[in-house]
């Protein structure tokens, strides 16, 4: 029987589809009018919807704040930059980001999985600082100048070929890889297992009674959101060519957590959305001001207090009920963790 | 190197230089960790608020408000700041059942406004007020600025009364209850609501005072929140949340390994070794040195 | 005060209809800046974008570049490379701007120089002084306006063993790359002089409290010591080192980046005495440097800094280079631009063609209550170094 939790997913595979028919668009008239930056800049903002994504897997669905998830995109940047200066292939470069950033995790994972809450979001702060700081000190991976020299590499998707370099063709892989991960963070969570995550969030005691391992779903979901974090990461130098320790700063992080704020949390959908809200907004005002990061912050605060599904939470009650049975149909199409606010907690 | 040359020179001059900076520390942490301690708030703006102290210490300075009065003036003029931002941003927030994280994410949206206001109303460089006590002392052939003394002495007296306050008053007991189970306090005629936004105002206006008394040796400028705050949290989980002592000792205690162990190791190791002490304390003494506030 | 992008989108769409074409002479040349207006650098960024808005002011009142006037796009770099090459990619593609300067981050500059390249455009520093940008890491399509590391170190050791043959120097550097290849370079021109080396320190970027190295420094007992931290950082070490009364018996000398004029009031009465290499003070005795000094301040209040020297000239290294060609076709300034020598505030600049480095005189300037007065010139051959480019 569909469910409400089933309900709100399917809505926001409706806004992902919408955000994917956007995306063709501006594809098809990037490159009917010529255009390149505005494609490469969609494909650096889908690249950091990655970070989102993974952000909001942990925030949104086992109540973890990273503060440092930077951390994974900037092993998966550094790793796939590495490989590509020395073998330009790109699935040599994503596979060998995909199992670094696994191992570094699991190392993070045993670290951070320790505690829970606020400790949780000191400890990844803390965690992501600390390797920057040793990234920006190791002269063999440019120290603090970064690597530049990563060359344009070509695609290989089968028979077919696409060159990085070509604005239009590396935005759709791009978009591929990114929708691809949204769909499998999201059949993840649709498994018995995502259940376990779910229930997690609203009430933990309750969950090893039921016979699950709350440590071991903790663990999964971590392991899982920086693999899509370092996925994510090993795009960029694809893109850019570069690498530089930036990447790993909590302002990345910073910038992920404010997209998934903006966009609503716990809705997958919205982490993509708040990313590509948050590099419009920054344009559109960093072009009249140099203070718009008052201006951000106060969308952030708005987002927090006052809008706990963020922009998604706008749209996705109508588009529920439009895709709605009947059964369902009735009644208000409910905020996920409604109930559980009025609960008081004890300190 | 001798090893008497090495003990004047190198040893002793360590660990009394680390003794400010640990006074220093402790002082930005002790408004840190009574806020956690008792509303269980991680407030990321802690560090602005130390620097919105020392811009107000600036721009009072200027006016020709003395020096000796700023330390009074400043930490009454924050008070009001904190009252407000405890009732429009903590309060909403802080019966959800999220409210660690969202109380962090506020402060975070806070913190990065204050620092871009600070910038565009005082510019982006680097500003200082004038050593408020001049000159330099000798103790047996270690040279130590007067003014450095000075705030040894002063933090000492800061965290006793603050000590003071928190364990041997009327109002310090109300604190304690409250952390302690907030519904118990409640129904003992403890106004809880107050005494939250009055605690959030006074932790407040001790970071304020912190700016005040740190700008003269560490410099103004808009990012300088950032400087102290990962450390000031550990500190706070080393000492334990809401501990006075907890804090002094951590403080203190940290700030003697990051500096004996600099002459070791390369200085930019000792960040690292901080913060593995507080993953260490996390993973294995989670409450702290000395517990937390109203449970110990 | 700011040229933002609004104004100009409007212009650049007009130009872009004419690219194909044979260039109008009323069409702007359009110059891309991308220069930091938040984070760390920002106050270097303002001194950029103050220059380079005098300069464009200048020649578009004398006439513009061959008849056509000068515009700029100012974007910010945000201190970050990632930052800096996505607003650089948008002046080169959006914008179609002919030539981009302004960077300060030298990450910032070496990626926005291999963007650059990958457009077919050039860019430069009048910045960034790290010497891999034109060394190791240089780039047919990068050149250099301001002085790199290596050619303030040659001017300071000279002056240094000149006063004090033989002197012990102290070496302290913020432990990153930057800081390290300062205090080889100098190290390594100042051991060559007669000098020795009691000892070296590398503290973390944004350190709060030097004063834990001020033990090791009394024991080595130094004449001298040098510093290449900057901004914030200098403002600390130097006002400890006078509270702790080391700056009675030190000669401090240092890196040029060390003291600005953003950080200069915080430091106060702990600066003077501090020498150090340098491609510019406003002291400098010549009508052109007058006249730049005298403009500087009447618009924006304060003294021009080497930043803003070196970034004013930059646009008249430009202006030199494309009258020259004759064109602002990449290929053509760039052949323009190598070996190029024009006038600046400064003296004359050339830039030497093997490595795009600018070769200029250096001074020691020893800062006295505020200002920067130079105390000795090298000139520009003997301070350059080799030149180890080997890209082109």
């Amino acid at each position: 029987m569909l469910d409400r939790l089933t309900l709100s997913m399917r809505a926001s595979h409706v806004l992902a589809a919408l955000l994917v028919v956007a995306a063709l668009v501006l594809a098809v008239v990037g490159s009917a009018i010529g255009d390149t930056f505005y494609l490469r800049l969609a494909t650096e903002a889908l690249i950091f919807a990655g970070l989102a994504l993974s952000v909001d897997l942990l925030l949104g669905y086992s109540g973890a704040l990273s503060l440092g998830q930077a951390l994974y995109f900037g092993i998966g940047a550094y790793t796939s930059a590495l490989v590509l200066m020395k073998v330009p292939s790109f699935w040599l470069a994503m596979g060998a980001a995909a199992g670094m950033t696994f191992v570094c995790a699991i190392i993070g994972g045993l670290i951070a999985n320790r505690v829970r809450g606020v400790y949780f979001a000191l400890i990844t702060f803390g965690l992501a600082q600390v390797v920057a700081k040793v990234v920006y000190n190791i002269r063999d991976l440019g120290a603090s100048d970064g690597m530049i020299g990563i060359p344009v590499i070509d695609i290989g998707i089968g028979p077919f070929s696409v060159s990085a370099g070509n604005p239009v063709g590396f935005f759709l892989v791009v978009l591929v890889i990114i929708m691809a991960l949204y769909a499998a963070t999201a059949y993840l969570l649709d498994t018995p297992f995502g259940r376990v995550l779910t229930a997690l969030k609203a009430n933990e005691k309750r969950v090893p009674f039921l016979g699950y391992s709350v440590w071991r779903a903790r663990m999964v979901c971590y392991l899982a959101a920086a693999l899509i974090a370092g996925l994510s990461g090993a795009l960029y130098p694809m893109l850019r060519g570069f690498v530089s320790p930036e990447l790993m700063f909590f302002m990345t992080s910073g910038n992920a957590v404010i997209s998934v704020i903006l966009g609503g949390v716990g809705t997958l959908v919205g982490a993509l959305y708040g990313s590509v809200f948050l590099v419009i907004i920054k344009s559109v005002i960093g072009s009249w001001t140099d203070h718009y990061l008052i201006i951000i912050g106060l969308l952030f605060m708005a987002g927090v207090l006052f809008m706990p599904k963020g922009l998604i939470g706008f749209v996705r009650p109508h588009v529920e009920r439009m895709i709605a049975p009947r059964h369902l149909r009735e009644t208000r199409a409910p905020e996920q963790d409604a109930p559980l606010k009025a609960e008081e907690v004890k300190p | 190197m001798n090893a008497l040359d090495y003990l004047q020179f190198v040893l002793a001059p360590q660990v009394v230089n680390g003794l400010a900076l640990g006074v220093a520390v402790v002082l930005v942490a002790l408004g840190l960790t009574i806020i956690f301690g008792l509303l269980d708030v991680i407030n990321m703006s802690h560090g602005e608020f130390y620097a919105v102290g020392a811009y107000l210490a600036l721009a009072l300075g200027a006016a020709h408000i003395d020096f000796w009065l700023l330390i009074v003036l400043v930490p009454v003029l924050m008070l009001p700041l904190g009252m407000v931002t405890e009732r429009l941003l903590i309060r909403p927030v802080f019966n959800t059942k999220d409210r660690h994280v969202t109380t962090l994410l506020v402060t975070f949206g806070l913190a990065l406004i204050a620092e871009d206001v600070l910038k565009l109303i005082f510019g982006p460089n680097t500003q200082r007020p004038p050593t408020p006590i001049p000159g330099a002392s000798e103790i047996f052939g270690i040279i130590l600025p007067n003014y450095r003394l000075f705030l040894i002495a002063i933090g000492a007296v800061i965290v006793a009364g603050v000590a003071f306050v928190v364990y041997r008053t009327r109002l310090g007991a109300m604190v304690r209850a409250a952390a302690y189970d907030r519904n118990m306090a409640a129904s003992l005629g403890v106004p809880v609501s107050l005494v939250y936004s009055g605690t959030f105002a006074f932790g407040v206006a001790l970071a304020g005072l912190a700016g005040v008394l740190l700008a003269p040796i560490y410099s103004i400028f808009p990012t300088m929140g950032r400087d102290f705050i990962l450390l000031a949290f550990t500190v706070v989980i080393v000492g334990g949340m809401g501990s006075i002592w907890g804090a002094v000792v951590a403080g203190l205690l940290l700030t003697q390994v990051q500096a004996l162990a600099s002459l070791v190791i390369s200085p930019v190791w000792t960040d690292p070794i901080v913060f593995g002490t507080m993953v260490a304390f996390l993973v294995f003494r989670p409450q702290g040195l000395f517990g937390r506030l109203g449970h110990a | 005060m700011k040229i933002r992008g609004y104004k100009v989108v409007l212009a650049a769409a007009l130009a872009a209809t004419a690219l194909s074409g044979p260039a109008f002479a009323a069409d702007p040349i359009k110059v891309g800046v991308v220069t930091p207006s938040t984070g760390t650098f920002a106050p270097i960024g303002q001194q950029v974008r103050w220059a380079l808005e005098l300069a464009a002011k200048e020649i578009n009142a004398a006439g513009g570049i061959m008849g056509r006037p000068v515009t700029l796009i100012v974007e910010d770099e945000e201190t970050t490379p990632a930052a800096a090459v996505q607003k650089a990619e948008k002046l080169f593609q959006v914008d179609n701007v002919d030539f981009l300067t302004g960077t300060v981050n030298s990450g910032a500059t070496l990626a926005v120089g291999q963007l650059a390249e990958r457009n077919k455009k050039l860019a430069t520093t009048s910045v960034s002084f790290a010497d891999s940008i034109t060394a190791d890491k240089c780039s047919p399509n990068v050149f250099r306006v301001n002085a790199r590391a290596g050619q303030q170190s040659a001017a300071l050791a000279a002056w240094l063993l000149k006063q004090k043959p033989k002197a012990k120097i102290y070496y302290l550097g913020p432990d990153y790359e930057m800081g390290r290849s300062t205090v080889a370079a100098f190290k390594a021109n100042a051991e060559k002089l007669g000098a020795q080396s009691v000892g070296e320190v590398f503290a973390p970027n944004d350190s709060k409290d030097y004063t834990q190295f001020f033990g090791q420094i009394r024991a080595a007992r130094p004449e001298v010591m040098y510093i290449s931290v900057a901004g914030n950082d200098t403002a600390r070490l130097l006002t400890q080192m006078q509270d702790f009364g080391l700056l009675n018996s030190l000669q401090v000398v240092g890196a040029s980046g060390t003291i600005t004029s953003a950080n200069m009031g915080a430091l106060g009465a702990a600066a003077n005495g501090f020498a150090t290499g340098a491609g510019y003070s406003p002291q400098i005795d010549t009508p052109e440097n007058k006249k730049f000094v005298a403009d500087f301040r009447a618009a924006y209040k304060v003294d021009p800094d080497l930043y803003g020297a070196d970034s004013y000239g930059t646009l008249y290294a430009y202006k030199a280079a494309v009258e020259k060609a004759g064109s602002t076709d990449t290929d053509k300034v760039r052949a323009a631009l190598e070996g190029l020598t024009w006038n600046t505030p400064q003296g004359p600049k050339t830039i030497r063609a093997g490595d795009h480095q600018a070769m200029q005189p250096m001074y020691v300037v020893r800062i006295n209550n505020g200002k920067f007065d130079i105390i000795d010139k090298v000139s520009a051959e003997d301070a350059i170094g080799p030149d180890t480019c080997t890209r082109f």
